[in-house]
C-alpha cells in the first residue's frame, strides 16, 4: 500500500464574490492548487464536495466543475457530507491512492452561499441536522450549536468569555490571511458585547456564510516524488453519528469527532496530540465547536477547553496553535469547500507558504471537519517532508 | 316598517333530559389587549361592555385552542379520547375555508377513526349547533368543541371587540351522572345585515351595517322566541328559573338586552365577554362552563347567529370543569395596541420566498403525525429503550425492530435551550417570529417507566430569556408552520410557569 501525499493545495479567496460563479471559483482553487509541472492528463480521479446551497447544480455538480477546469473525462464523484463534504472528499482521494487504484487524485470542494436573498438563503442553512424534527421545531443551525453551548457552559460552569476568546484568536489569525472572508481583528470585548444570535452565542461566535472553493492534489509515493512539495497524509479517520443533536447521548461532545481522531491518531502514531501535533485546523463553525474540538481531539481533558482558550495556549504563539488560518470563524465557511480549505492551510504551514501566520518549522498538523452538528466527522494528520512518524 | 315576525318555532318532542354533560374544559390565549390600549390608539373603544380581548398567539387557531379545551374537558369528565364515539366542532373561523377539521381534531386527541363527526360553521350559532348535533346523534361519549377567534377591520366595533376562546364539553348518555341537557328549541328570523362576512378567499372579517335598534331586535327577537318554544318543550320550565344565562355575545351589551327580554336579571349573564371579548361561536358554551364552574344549578344556554336565528336548551345540574375563563384570568399578559396588531398579523410583511432546502413533503409529514400530534414514541422490544421519533434502529441496542407504540407523558424537562430572533428564524417560521417575536427552541426530555427520550421542541408563549435548562414544560398542540397553504400542527413545550388555568 502506498502512502498518500498532498503535492499541491490551494484555494480561492473565501468571501462574498458576486462576480464569480461556482465554476469560476473552483477554477481559481484548481489553479492555486496545481503544482508546477502538473499534467492534467495524469489525473486519475476527482472527488468534489458541495452541499449545493441555493439548489444549484443538484445533479452532476462534480463533473460540472472538473470539466470546467479541463479535467476532461476524469471520473469525478460528488461527495456530500454537509460541512465535512470536502474533508470526506479528501479522504476519498487518500483511499483511492492507498488502494492503488489511482496515483494522482484531485480532492476539492466549492460552495456559493451569498448570491441569493437573505430569506431564500435561510432555506439552505440548518438543513444538515435531523431536519424533519430540529428544523421543524423552528431551530436554526446556530440554534443547535447554541443548545450545545448552553449545555456546555452549564455542565462545566464555564464562562461565555471562553467563546469570545476563541473568536478573538481566530480573527487575529484571519487578519493575517489574505484569503480570509473576515480578515479583521476583533477583541474579546467586541465578541462579548455583539448582538446575540442564539443565546449564548453572539454574532462574533458565529462563522459567516461564504463563497469559495479549495482543492488539493493527492499523489501516490511514486508519483509524489516528481513534485517539489510533498506533505504526507500520516493518518485519516472518520465516523458518523445520528444526525440530530437530540438523538445523541451527549450535548457537550461530538462523539464522531472523538472516534475519527482516535482512528487518525492510531494510524499516524500520535500518542499525545498536545505534544505530537504542531498545529491544528479544527471545525469552528461556532465558537463552542472549537471548545468541543479541543476535548474531542484529546488536546485537553473534558471540561478543560475553556481554560485552554482563555490561557492563549491555542493562539498563533501558543504551544499548540489552532486555526492559524482564521478558521471557519474568520477565514470563512463555504460549506463544501471548508474541509479542503483546512488541508490548504496544513499544506501551506508544512511547506512554509503560510506568510504572516507561518509557524516555525512545524512538522505535524491536523485538520478536523464536522458535518452538521456531528452527524459526520473526519480527521486528517499531515506530516512535513522528512518527518517519519510521530 | 316593522321587523318580520320570527318564523314558526320548532319544539323537540323530548321533554326529559336526553344527554348529560360529564365535564367541560375551557381555554383562552395568554395575551390580552385591554380596552385602554384601544382607547389610546383610536381615541375610544367602540366595543361596548368589553374590558379586554384575548389575542391568540401566532401559532394558535381555533383548532389548537379547541384541542386545549378538549384535553381539559376530557380530563374533567374522566374520559379517555380513545373511547369517544362522537366529535363535534363549531366555529366561524376555521383555519381553512375548505377542508374538514374533524379528522385533525380526532388525530390530535387520539379519538377513534369511526367516531361520528359533525361540523357547524358560518354563524355564531355554530357552538350550540355542534352541541345539538352531538346530542341528537346519541353516539356517546361525545366531545363537543366550540372555538372562535373572530376578525374584523381594526377600527370597527367588531374589530375593537374581537376576542378568542375555546370550550369543550363531554356528553354522555342520560342514564349517567352529570348535568342534564333538557329541552331543545330553535327559531329562525330573517334579518339580513347584522353580522356577515363576504364570500371570497380573502374576506376582510366581520362586518355589520350598524343600525343600532335593528341590530338589537335581530338579536333579542329570535332569542325570546326560542326561549318561549323551549318553555313549551321543557315541562313546567320557567325561563326566569335559570340562575345563569349563557348566551352569544357579539358585544357586552346585547346579552343584557336579551336577559331583560327573557325576564332574567342581566347580572345572570355568565358569558365571559367582558374579559375575553367577542368569542363568536364559543360564547354560549363558555358561559355554560363558567356557570358549571360556579356551581349554578340551572343554566339557560342560548346560541344566536346572524341571519338570524337562535337555539335554546337548558342545562340542569352541575359537572366538573377544568380551566377557568373570566374573572379568574388574572395573570394574562397585556399587549400594547401595536403588539396586538402585530400578533394578529394585521401588519405583516410579504411572505418569504417559497421553497428550498429543508422542505418536508406532506406525505413524509403525515407519516410522522402520531409522533407530532400525540408524542407517540416507540419502545424497543429488545431492550425497552424509548425512541423518538419511533423509527430506525434502536439507538441503544441497535436492533432494527418494530417498536411498540407508547405515548410519552405530556410533562417534560428542558435539557438545553436557546432563543431564535425574528431575523434569524428559518423561513418557515419567519411570519410566526414577525408576529410573536423571539421564540425559544429547546431539547425536552421525557420519562416513561424509567426510560428517557428527548425531542427538539419549540417553546410556546414564552420569552426566550425566561426559559432555562431544568424548567418543567407540558406538550401543547400548536401550529408549527405553513407550507404551500397546508397548516402543519404538532406539539410545543409550554413552560409550567405559563400553564395557568386559562
Amino acid at each position: 500500500m502506498s502512502d498518500a501525499y498532498i503535492v499541491g493545495a490551494g484555494q480561492s479567496a473565501f468571501g462574498s464574490s458576486p462576480e464569480e460563479t461556482y465554476r469560476t471559483l473552483f477554477r481559481e482553487a484548481y489553479e492555486a492548487a496545481a503544482p508546477a509541472d502538473l499534467d492534467p492528463d495524469e489525473v486519475d480521479e476527482a472527488f468534489v464536495g458541495t452541499l449545493g446551497v441555493g439548489g444549484r447544480q443538484i445533479g452532476l455538480a462534480g463533473p460540472a466543475v472538473t470539466e470546467h477546469v479541463g479535467l476532461h473525462g476524469v471520473p469525478c464523484t460528488r461527495v456530500e457530507n454537509a460541512c465535512a463534504a470536502s474533508g470526506y472528499a479528501l479522504r476519498q482521494a487518500v483511499m483511492a491512492v492507498e488502494s492503488g487504484m489511482a496515483d494522482l487524485v484531485l480532492a476539492g470542494g466549492v460552495e456559493v452561499m451569498t448570491d441569493a436573498s437573505a430569506d431564500a438563503t435561510k432555506y439552505w442553512l440548518g438543513v444538515s441536522g435531523e431536519t424533519e424534527w430540529e428544523r421543524m421545531a423552528g431551530t436554526t443551525f446556530a440554534g443547535v450549536y447554541a443548545q450545545m453551548a448552553d449545555a456546555y457552559l452549564r455542565e462545566y460552569d464555564a464562562p461565555r468569555r471562553a467563546l469570545s476568546a476563541v473568536a478573538a484568536k481566530n480573527h487575529a489569525n484571519g487578519a493575517r490571511n489574505p484569503k480570509a472572508h473576515l480578515g479583521f481583528e476583533c477583541s474579546v470585548e467586541d465578541a462579548e458585547t455583539a448582538d446575540v444570535v442564539a443565546d449564548p452565542l453572539t454574532l462574533y461566535h458565529c462563522c459567516p456564510t461564504s463563497d469559495g472553493a479549495a482543492a488539493a492534489f493527492v499523489a501516490s509515493e511514486s508519483v509524489a516524488t516528481s513534485f517539489d512539495d510533498r506533505v504526507r497524509v500520516a493518518g485519516v479517520g472518520a465516523a458518523s453519528d445520528r444526525v440530530g443533536l437530540f438523538q445523541r447521548d451527549t450535548y457537550t461532545a461530538i462523539p464522531a469527532s472523538e472516534s475519527a481522531a482516535a482512528a487518525a491518531y492510531d494510524r499516524a502514531g500520535v500518542a499525545d496530540p498536545r505534544t505530537d501535533l504542531d498545529f491544528a485546523e479544527v471545525h469552528d463553525c461556532f465558537a463552542i465547536a472549537e471548545l468541543l474540538a479541543y476535548e474531542d481531539l484529546g488536546v485537553c481533558g473534558r471540561g478543560e477547553a475553556a481554560d485552554l482558550a482563555l490561557d492563549g495556549a491555542t493562539a498563533l504563539d501558543g504551544d499548540l496553535p489552532i486555526n492559524t488560518s482564521g478558521g471557519l470563524k474568520a477565514k470563512g465557511h463555504p460549506i463544501g469547500a471548508t474541509g479542503a480549505g483546512q488541508a490548504v492551510e496544513a499544506f501551506d504551514q508544512l511547506t512554509g507558504r503560510a506568510g504572516e501566520r507561518q509557524l516555525d518549522d512545524p512538522e505535524r498538523g491536523l485538520a478536523h471537519s464536522v458535518g452538521g452538528s456531528g452527524g459526520a466527522a473526519v480527521v486528517h494528520v499531515f506530516e512535513a517532508e522528512g518527518v517519519t512518524g510521530a | 316598517m316593522s321587523a318580520p315576525e320570527p318564523g314558526p318555532g320548532h319544539a323537540d318532542d323530548r321533554n326529559d333530559a336526553d344527554a348529560r354533560i360529564l365535564g367541560a374544559g375551557t381555554y383562552a390565549p395568554a395575551a390580552r389587549l385591554p380596552r385602554e390600549a384601544v382607547v389610546e390608539a383610536w381615541g375610544r373603544s367602540r366595543a361596548r361592555g368589553i374590558d379586554a380581548v384575548a389575542v391568540p398567539a401566532p401559532d394558535e387557531d381555533v383548532l389548537t385552542m379547541g384541542v386545549a379545551a378538549a384535553e381539559r374537558a376530557l380530563a374533567a369528565a374522566g374520559i379517555d379520547a380513545t373511547d369517544l364515539a362522537g366529535l363535534a366542532f363549531g366555529t366561524t373561523t376555521p383555519p381553512l375555508a375548505e377542508e374538514d377539521l374533524l379528522p385533525r381534531l380526532g388525530a390530535a386527541l387520539g379519538a377513534p377513526a369511526d367516531a361520528r363527526t359533525h361540523y357547524a360553521g358560518r354563524s355564531t350559532r355554530a357552538g350550540t349547533r355542534a352541541l345539538r348535533a352531538a346530542r341528537d346523534a346519541s353516539a356517546f361519549p361525545a366531545l363537543v368543541v366550540a372555538a372562535d377567534a373572530p376578525r374584523a377591520p381594526p377600527n370597527s366595533a367588531e374589530g375593537h371587540g374581537a376576542g378568542a376562546g375555546a370550550v369543550a364539553v363531554v356528553l354522555g348518555p342520560v342514564s349517567g351522572t352529570g348535568a342534564a341537557l333538557v329541552g331543545d328549541a330553535e327559531v329562525s328570523a330573517d334579518y339580513p345585515g347584522t353580522r356577515f362576512r363576504r364570500a371570497g378567499g380573502d374576506d376582510g372579517g366581520v362586518e355589520r351595517l350598524g343600525v343600532t335598534a335593528y341590530d338589537r331586535t335581530a338579536f333579542t327577537r329570535p332569542i325570546v322566541a326560542a326561549v318561549g318554544v323551549l318553555g313549551d318543550d321543557a315541562d313546567a320550565f320557567d325561563p326566569a328559573s335559570a340562575a345563569a344565562l349563557a348566551v352569544t355575545a357579539p358585544d357586552g351589551d346585547l346579552p343584557a338586552h336579551a336577559a331583560r327580554a327573557i325576564g332574567i336579571a342581566p347580572e345572570a349573564v355568565s358569558t365571559p365577554v367582558n374579559a375575553l371579548g367577542d368569542v363568536g361561536a364559543a360564547a354560549p358554551l363558555l358561559g355554560l362552563a363558567a356557570a358549571l364552574h360556579d356551581g349554578v344549578a340551572r343554566t339557560l344556554v342560548v346560541g344566536w347567529g346572524s341571519g338570524a336565528g337562535a337555539d335554546a336548551l337548558l342545562v340542569d345540574g352541575v359537572a366538573p370543569v377544568e380551566g377557568q375563563v373570566g374573572d379568574g384570568v388574572g395573570d394574562a399578559r397585556e399587549l400594547s395596541y401595536t403588539a396586538a396588531l402585530r400578533r394578529r398579523g394585521e401588519i405583516a410583511s410579504d411572505d418569504p420566498p417559497a421553497g428550498g432546502g429543508a422542505a418536508v413533503s406532506a406525505p413524509t409529514w403525515r407519516r410522522s403525525i402520531p409522533a407530532r400530534y400525540r408524542l407517540r414514541a416507540g419502545r424497543c422490544p429488545a431492550c425497552d429503550a424509548l425512541v423518538f421519533p419511533p423509527e430506525g434502529a434502536c439507538p441503544d441496542c441497535r436492533a432494527l425492530v418494530d417498536y411498540e407504540s407508547v405515548r410519552l407523558p405530556p410533562a417534560g424537562v428542558v435539557e438545553t435551550v436557546t432563543g431564535v430572533s425574528p431575523g434569524g428564524a428559518p423561513p418557515e417560521f419567519a411570519r410566526q417570529a414577525e408576529r410573536g417575536g423571539d421564540y425559544a427552541v429547546a431539547i425536552v426530555r421525557f420519562e416513561r417507566e424509567g426510560a428517557r427520550v428527548s425531542a427538539p421542541m419549540q417553546v410556546a408563549d414564552a420569552d426566550p430569556d425566561s426559559v432555562a435548562s431544568g424548567d418543567l414544560v407540558r406538550a401543547v398542540f400548536r401550529r408549527i408552520y405553513v407550507q404551500e397553504g397546508v397548516i402543519r400542527y404538532g406539539r410545543k413545550a409550554l413552560p409550567a410557569a405559563e400553564d395557568g388555568d386559562r
